[in-house]
C-alpha cells in the first residue's frame, strides 16, 4: 500500500490538509474535558453560575468550529482519494494495455479485470477512510495523553502504560486477520466459479447424471469457507471487547491514583474528571479505530493486489538484445522453437522457411498443431524460445513494437467486435479513412450487402462482442477491419471458418484483386489454400513446406488431409 | 413490496430457527453484555463522589467501588466477545445453509429455467446476495438489538440520576437522526449517478481487457487509454459528489451530539450548584448523554442495510424456491440398460407459446440406426436434442424409449443411457482426468488415457505441463478443438447405447475428424446414433437423414435416396450455403 503512495502525488497538499483539519477538530475536542473540569472546580464548587453559562457558550462554539474544520477535512479527504485512485486506475489500465501477450496470459484477464473495478473502489474507500478516521484516531489517543500529562504527571503513567497494550492489540489482531481475509476472498471465488459451472455446464452435468457430486463439491467448499470465517470472526471479535476491558481497567486504576493525589491534596476533584473523561475519549475513538480496520484492512489487501499488478516484471515488454544477424528475405523463420511459459513440451519447433513479398502463404495443420503459435510469433506476440523470425531482413525483436504492429493486419476465426458502430470497428483498421475507403473494405471482405441492409448502414450499432451480427458476419467485419488496415503483410487466421465456399471463393477473389499485401492464410480446408504459393503443413508442431504439388508428393500428413477432403467434399479446385 | 420483504424476511427466519438456542444465548448474552458496560459509569460516578477534597478521600468505601469496575469491565468484555462468536456462527451458518439450498435447487432446475436467465445474475444472486443477508440482516439485526437494549438502559440510568436533564437529552438526540435522513435522502441520485458510471467503466474494461490482442493489433492502445481516461474521469467526478455530501453526515450528528453536551453540562453543573446531583452523577451523567446518541446514529445505517438484505433475500429465494424439474412419475420405469430403439410420434414443441418451433415431427429409429439430422440455422436441430435427453419436455405427441414413454422412465436412468458431445463444449475447473471421467465415479487411469486415445485426445494432453493431472477450465487456453476432443473421450470412456453429437466436431480439423470418425464409428456400431452436423459431408453414410426446415421435417431418407430426389436436400449439398 505504501508502494501506492506515490499515486497521491499532485494531491499531497490535500491529502495533508485533510488529517490535518481532522487534527485541528480534535484538538477542540481535547479542549472539552478541561473546560468541563473548569465547571467543576471554579463552576460548581464555589457556586459561581455566571462562569457555568460563559463556559457552556463556549463549548458550543467549540462544536461549531469544529463541525467547519470536520467539513472541510471531508472534503479535502474525498478528494484525496478520488483523485488518487482516478490516477491509480488510470496507471493499471495503462499497464494493462501494455503487458506482453505473455504477460497477459500468466495473469489472466478475469483476475486483472477485477483489480481494475472492485479492488480499485475498495482502495479509494479505504484511503478515504484512512484520511479521515485512521489517522485521526490516533491523534486523538495522543493528545488525550499528552493533555493527560499536562494535568498530572504522575498519574499520566497510565495511560502511556495502556495506549501501547491497546496499539499492540489492535495491530496483533490485524496482522493475524489480514492474511485470513485473503485467504476467505480466494474461497469465496472458489465458490462463484463452482456456481457458475454449475449453470454453464447444466446439459454436459445432467446428461453424465452429476448433479450430486456437483452439490457435493459445492458444499465441501462451503463448509471450508464458513469454517475460515468463523475462525477469522472468532480472532476479530476479540478487538472491540480487548480495547473495552483495557481501558475499564485504566479507569479504575486512575480512579484509585487519583483518589490519593487529592487526598494528598496534590490534584483537584475536577483534574480527576478530565483525566476520566480523556480516558473515554480514548475508548470511543478506539473502537471506532477497530472497527474501521476490518474495511481499511480489506482494502490494505486489494492495494496489495494492485501493486502487484503494477509492479508485474514482464520479460518479454524489456528490450530484448539487439540481434546483429540479417536475412537476404522478405521474412525468414530460422531454426524457431517456441513453447508457452509453464509448458514443457513446444507447441513449434525448428521451424525455417522464407517468404517473398507479395507472396500468398498457406498453413495448414490438425488441432493443435501449432499454426496460430506460427503466427503470433510471425507478429511478434510472442518471442520464440529459440531461433529468430526476420521481418525485411532484420530479426522481429530489434523492431519498435508499434512500427512492427502496423505492418501486419491480422483477422482471427474469433473475430473479436467492439461496441460501436461498424463504422468505428473499421475506423479501428485506420483512424482516418474516408466513407469510400470503409465501403470498399466492407466490399471486398463480402460485407457489403449485410451492412447495407441494416437501417443505418455503417453506422448501424454493434454491440458487446458484435452479438447482433452472426458468426459469419462478424468474420467478415473483421476481415475488412484488416483490409481497411492496408498493412504489408494480412494474416487470416481460419478467418473464413463460418463462411460457405462461394462466400470464401469471392472474398479470396476480391482480396487478389484489390489487395497486394503478402497474405498468410490459416485454414483447415484443404481447399482454401491449394493455391498458395507456399504450404506449411503443422503436424505435433512440426513444419513441412512446398507448394501443393510438391506436398502432395513428399508430404505424408499433407496427402492425407487433401485426399480426405477431396474425397469427403467433391472438392476439385481446379 | 413490504409484505415480499416481510415474507423474506419470515423465510431468513426460518433458516436462523435452525439455530434459535443460539441465538437466544447471543441476545441473552448481548443485553448482559451491554447492561454490564453501561454499569461501569455509575460505579465510577459513585467513586468519584469519595474523591471529595484534600483529606477527605473515603477510601473504605472506594476501595470496594474500584474492585468491582475492574471485574465488571472484565466480565462484560468476555460475554461481548461470546456474544460475537456465536453471532458470526448463526450469521456463517445460515448463509452457508442458503447457498447449499441454492446450489442444490440449481442442479434440480428445468435447464428451460437456466436457460432463460443469465449465469451471471444467478451467480450474485447465490454469492454476493447471500453475503448481503449475513451482513446486513444478522449482523444488523445484532447491532440494532444491542442499539436498543443500550438506549432503553441508558434511558432508564439517567432517569434515575436526574429526571430533570434526561428529557434534554431525549428531546435533542432525534435532531441528529433528521439530519442524518435529510442528507441521504439528497445523496442518492449522486450514488446512483455514480454507480451507473461505474457500469460503463467496468463493461469498457471488460471488452478491452478481454480482447487486448486485437486492440495491440491495431495498435489501438493510445486511444483505449484515451477513452479510459474520459470515462475515469467522470466516475471521479460523480464519486467526489457522492462521497463528500454523504460524509458531511458524521460531523453534523456529532455536532448535535456536541450541542447536547453542552446542554447536559450546563443543566447539570446548575442543578450541582443547587445541590440536586452530585459531580460524580453529572459525569456518569455526561457519558451517558454520548451513549444515547451512538445507537441513534447508527440506526439510519443499519435499516439501510437491513432493506437492501431484505431485497437481496427476495432476490436469492426467488431461486431457492423456484419450481423443479418434475420429479420422477410415481412407479417410473428404470431403464437399465437400453437397447435403443426410439420412436417420436406427433411430437410438437415451441420454447414460446407464440412462436411455433416443432410441429407433428415423427420418427422410428430401431437400435443400431445412425440417424442425421440436417438444415439450416434455426431449424429445429438442437431442438430435438433437447427433447430426447428430456431437457425440455414436448408440449405434445410422445417420445419412447424401447417402447416406454420417456415420462414415464425415472430421468436418471434414461439420460444414463444417452452419450452427449454438443457444439458448445465445457470444461470443468479439474484435472484433465476429472474431465474426462465426468461420467463415472470409479475408472481407472488406464481406462481414462484409453478413451483419451481413441478420441485422439492423448496426444495434445501429454504435452500439458501436467499430464493427465493438469487443471483444466474454461480460460485455460486450450482450443475449441482440443476441448470437443476432451468431450469426445468422455463419450469414449461412457459407451452408452444412445449417442447424440450435435456439431461435436465443428471445431476439429477434417483430418482429426476422420480419425474420431473411425473411432465413432466402432463405437456406434450396435448403438442409435444422433448426429447433428454442419458439414453435410460428415453424414453422407448415415441410415436416415432428416432434413429439416423451420420445425418440419421435409424430406427423410439416405443420402442416394434423398439425392434422387432432386429436392430440398440436393439443393443444401449442392450449395452447401448455410
Amino acid at each position: 500500500m505504501t508502494k501506492l503512495l506515490k499515486y497521491m502525488k499532485g494531491n499531497r497538499i490535500i491529502a495533508v490538509l485533510a488529517p490535518l483539519f481532522k487534527m485541528l477538530e480534535a484538538t477542540l475536542e481535547l479542549i472539552v474535558p478541561l473546560i468541563i473540569a473548569e465547571i467543576v472546580d471554579s463552576g460548581i464548587i464555589p457556586k459561581n453560575k455566571d462562569y457555568v453559562i460563559k463556559l457552556s457558550i463556549q463549548l458550543i462554539i467549540l462544536g461549531a468550529v469544529g463541525l467547519i474544520f470536520s467539513i472541510t477535512a471531508q472534503y479535502f479527504a474525498a478528494k484525496a482519494a478520488v483523485s488518487t485512485v482516478k490516477k491509480l486506475r488510470h496507471a493499471a489500465y495503462e499497464k494493462v494495455t501494455s503487458l506482453s501477450f505473455s504477460g497477459l496470459d500468466k495473469a489472466g484477464t478475469s483476475t486483472l479485470i477485477t483489480r481494475l473495478t472492485s479492488d480499485m473502489d475498495s482502495v479509494q474507500n479505504g484511503i478515504n477512510l484512512t484520511l479521515r478516521i485512521l489517522l485521526r484516531s490516533p491523534f486523538v489517543v495522543l493528545g488525550a495523553c499528552i493533555m493527560a500529562f499536562r494535568v498530572d504527571r504522575h498519574t499520566s503513567l497510565i495511560f502511556f502504560i495502556a495506549v501501547p497494550v491497546l496499539s499492540l492489540i489492535i495491530f496483533a489482531v490485524m496482522a493475524v486477520t489480514i492474511p485470513l481475509y485473503k485467504k476467505i476472498r480466494e474461497t469465496v471465488d472458489k465458490s462463484l466459479l463452482l456456481v457458475r459451472e454449475n449453470i454453464t455446464g447444466v446439459r454436459v452435468i445432467r446428461a453424465f447424471c452429476s448433479e450430486e457430486k456437483a452439490v457435493e463439491e459445492f458444499k465441501e467448499n462451503n463448509d471450508i469457507l464458513t469454517g475460515i470465517q468463523l475462525f477469522t470472526g472468532r480472532i476479530s471479535a476479540l478487538l472491540n471487547p480487548m480495547t473495552c476491558v483495557i481501558v475499564n481497567l485504566a479507569i479504575a486504576a486512575l480512579i484509585y491514583t487519583g483518589a490519593v493525589r487529592v487526598n494528598k491534596g496534590l490534584l483537584t476533584t475536577g483534574a480527576v474528571i478530565a483525566l476520566y473523561n480523556y480516558l473515554s475519549q480514548i475508548l470511543v475513538e478506539l473502537i471506532k479505530l477497530a472497527n474501521l480496520i476490518v474495511t481499511v484492512t480489506k482494502s490494505f489487501a486489494c492495494g496489495k493486489r494492485i501493486n502487484a499488478l503494477l509492479e508485474m516484471q514482464d520479460e518479454e515488454n524489456e528490450a530484448a538484445p539487439a540481434d546483429d544477424e540479417k536475412s537476404n528475405s522478405y521474412i525468414e523463420f530460422k531454426n524457431v522453437s517456441f513453447s508457452y511459459s509453464g509448458n514443457s513440451e513446444n507447441s513449434v519447433s525448428d521451424i525455417s522457411f522464407t517468404v517473398n513479398k507479395g507472396d500468398r502463404i498457406g498453413i495448414i495443420g490438425s488441432t493443435g498443431s501449432g499454426k496460430t503459435t506460427l503466427i503470433n510469433l510471425l507478429c511478434g506476440y510472442y518471442r520464440p524460445t529459440r531461433g529468430t523470425v526476420f521481418f525485411k531482413g532484420i530479426p522481429l525483436q530489434n523492431y519498435d513494437e508499434k512500427e512492427l504492429r502496423n505492418c501486419f493486419a491480422l483477422a482471427e476465426q474469433k473475430a473479436v467486435i467492439f461496441k460501436g458502430t461498424v463504422k468505428s470497428n473499421l475506423l479501428l483498421g485506420k483512424k482516418n479513412a474516408s466513407d469510400e475507403e470503409i465501403i470498399k473494405a466492407l466490399e471486398i471482405a463480402q460485407a457489403a450487402d449485410f451492412v447495407n441492409e441494416k437501417e443505418n448502414g455503417t453506422d448501424s450499432i454493434t454491440e458487446q462482442s458484435g452479438r447482433n451480427f452472426s458468426g459469419g458476419q462478424r468474420q467478415r467485419l473483421s476481415i475488412a477491419r484488416a483490409v481497411i488496415k492496408n498493412a504489408e503483410v494480412l494474416i487470416l487466421d481460419d478467418a473464413f471458418s463460418a463462411l460457405d465456399y462461394a462466400t470464401e471463393a469471392q472474398l479470396k477473389k476480391e482480396l487478389d484483386k484489390h489487395c497486394d499485401a503478402t497474405q498468410f492464410i490459416v485454414s483447415q480446408r484443404a481447399g482454401s489454400i491449394v493455391n498458395c504459393d507456399k504450404i506449411i503443413v503443422l503436424e505435433d508442431g512440426l513444419a513441412e513446406i512446398g507448394t501443393h504439388d510438391e506436398l502432395l508428393k513428399k508430404s505424408s500428413v499433407y496427402k492425407e488431409i487433401y485426399c480426405a477432403q477431396f474425397e469427403q467434399e467433391d472438392v476439385v479446385n481446379a | 413490496m413490504l409484505k415480499n420483504n416481510n415474507s423474506s424476511f419470515g423465510k431468513v427466519l426460518r433458516y436462523i430457527g435452525k439455530y434459535k438456542y443460539l441465538l437466544i444465548t447471543s441476545l441473552i448474552l448481548s443485553a448482559s453484555g451491554v447492561l454490564l458496560a453501561l454499569y461501569i459509569p455509575v460505579l465510577a460516578g459513585r467513586a468519584i463522589d469519595f474523591i471529595i477534597g484534600e483529606g477527605k478521600v473515603d477510601f473504605s468505601r472506594l476501595t470496594p467501588v474500584i474492585i468491582r469496575i475492574a471485574v465488571i469491565a472484565i466480565a462484560s468484555a468476555v460475554i461481548q466477545w461470546i456474544a460475537n462468536t456465536i453471532n458470526n456462527r448463526i450469521a456463517f451458518n445460515t448463509v452457508r445453509d442458503l447457498r447449499n439450498d441454492a446450489v442444490k435447487k440449481v442442479n434440480i432446475l428445468p435447464v428451460a429455467y437456466l436457460d432463460s436467465r443469465s449465469s451471471g445474475d444467478i451467480v450474485s444472486r447465490i454469492i454476493a446476495d447471500a453475503d448481503q443477508i449475513s451482513d446486513g440482516l444478522i449482523m444488523g439485526f445484532s447491532q440494532l438489538f444491542s442499539g436498543i437494549v443500550t438506549v432503553v438502559i441508558t434511558y432508564v440510568l439517567m432517569l434515575r440520576i436526574s429526571p430533570k436533564i434526561t428529557p434534554v437529552v431525549v428531546i435533542l438526540t432525534p435532531m441528529s437522526i433528521l439530519i442524518a435522513k435529510f442528507i441521504a435522502k439528497n445523496t442518492h441520485n449522486m450514488f446512483k449517478l455514480q454507480s451507473s458510471e461505474r457500469g460503463t467503466q467496468t463493461a469498457f474494461i471488460d471488452e478491452t481487457v478481454t480482447n487486448r490482442k486485437i486492440i495491440s493489433s491495431y495498435n489501438g492502445e493510445t486511444d483505449a487509454i484515451k477513452t479510459f481516461d474520459e470515462i475515469n474521469d467522470r466516475v471521479a467526478g460523480y464519486s467526489l459528489r457522492a462521497i463528500f455530501f454523504s460524509s458531511i453526515t458524521n460531523p453534523s450528528t456529532r455536532f448535535v451530539n456536541n450541542t447536547i453536551y453542552a446542554a447536559v453540562a450546563f443543566m447539570g453543573a446548575l442543578l450541582a450548584i443547587g445541590g440536586s446531583i452530585t459531580v460524580g452523577g453529572l459525569t456518569c451523567f455526561l457519558s451517558y448523554a454520548g451513549q444515547f446518541a451512538k445507537p441513534f446514529n447508527e440506526i439510519s445505517g443499519v435499516i439501510a442495510e437491513f432493506q437492501n438484505a431484505l431485497a437481496c433475500a427476495e432476490r436469492l429465494f426467488e431461486i431457492i424456491e423456484a419450481e423443479p424439474e418434475a420429479p420422477d412419475k410415481a412407479g417410473a420405469l428404470e431403464l437399465g440398460r437400453a437397447e435403443g430403439n426410439i420412436s417420436i410420434s406427433n411430437v410438437c414443441f415451441s420454447y414460446t407459446k407464440d412462436r411455433k418451433l416443432i410441429e407433428d415431427l415423427n420418427l422410428t429409429a430401431e437400435k443400431g440406426t445412425k440417424i442425421a439430422i440436417v438444415g439450416p440455422t434455426g431449424c429445429g436441430k438442437t431442438t430435438v436434442i433437447n427433447l430426447l435427453m428430456r431437457f425440455y419436455d414436448v408440449d405434445s405427441g410422445s417420445i419412447s424409449v424401447d417402447l416406454t414413454d420417456i415420462r414415464d422412465i425415472k430421468l436418471k436412468s434414461l439420460r444414463k443411457n444417452y452419450g452427449m458431445v454438443l457444439q458448445e463444449t465445457w470444461i470443468k475447473t479439474g484435472t484433465v482426468k476429472e474431465n474426462i471421467a465426468m461420467g463415472l465415479p470409479e475408472v481407472s487411469f488406464e481406462q481414462i488415457k484409453e478413451a483419451a486415445v481413441s478420441a485422439h485426445a492423448h496426444s495434445f494432453i501429454k504435452k500439458l505441463p501436467e499430464g493427465y493431472d493438469t487443471v483444466i477450465s474454461e480460460e485455460y487456453g486450450l482450443s475449441q478443438g482440443q476441448k470437443q476432443l476432451i468431450c469426445i473421450a468422455r463419450i469414449m470412456l461412457l459407451m452408452p447405447s444412445i449417442l447424440i453429437l450435435d456439431e461435436a466436431t465443428s471445431s476439429i480439423d477434417v483430418r482429426t475428424e476422420l480419425k474420431i470418425r473411425a473411432a465413432f464409428d466402432r463405437i456406434v456400431k450396435g448403438r442409435t446414433s444422433f448426429i447433428v452436423a454442419h458439414r453435410l459431408s460428415t453424414i453422407k453414410n448415415s441410415d436416415i437423414i432428416l432434413v429439416m426446415n423451420n420445425g418440419k421435417i421435409i424430406e427423410q431418407g439416405n443420402h442416394s435416396e434423398l439425392m434422387a430426389k432432386h429436392g430440398f436436400y440436393e439443393k443444401l449439398y449442392n450449395s452447401r450455403n448455410y
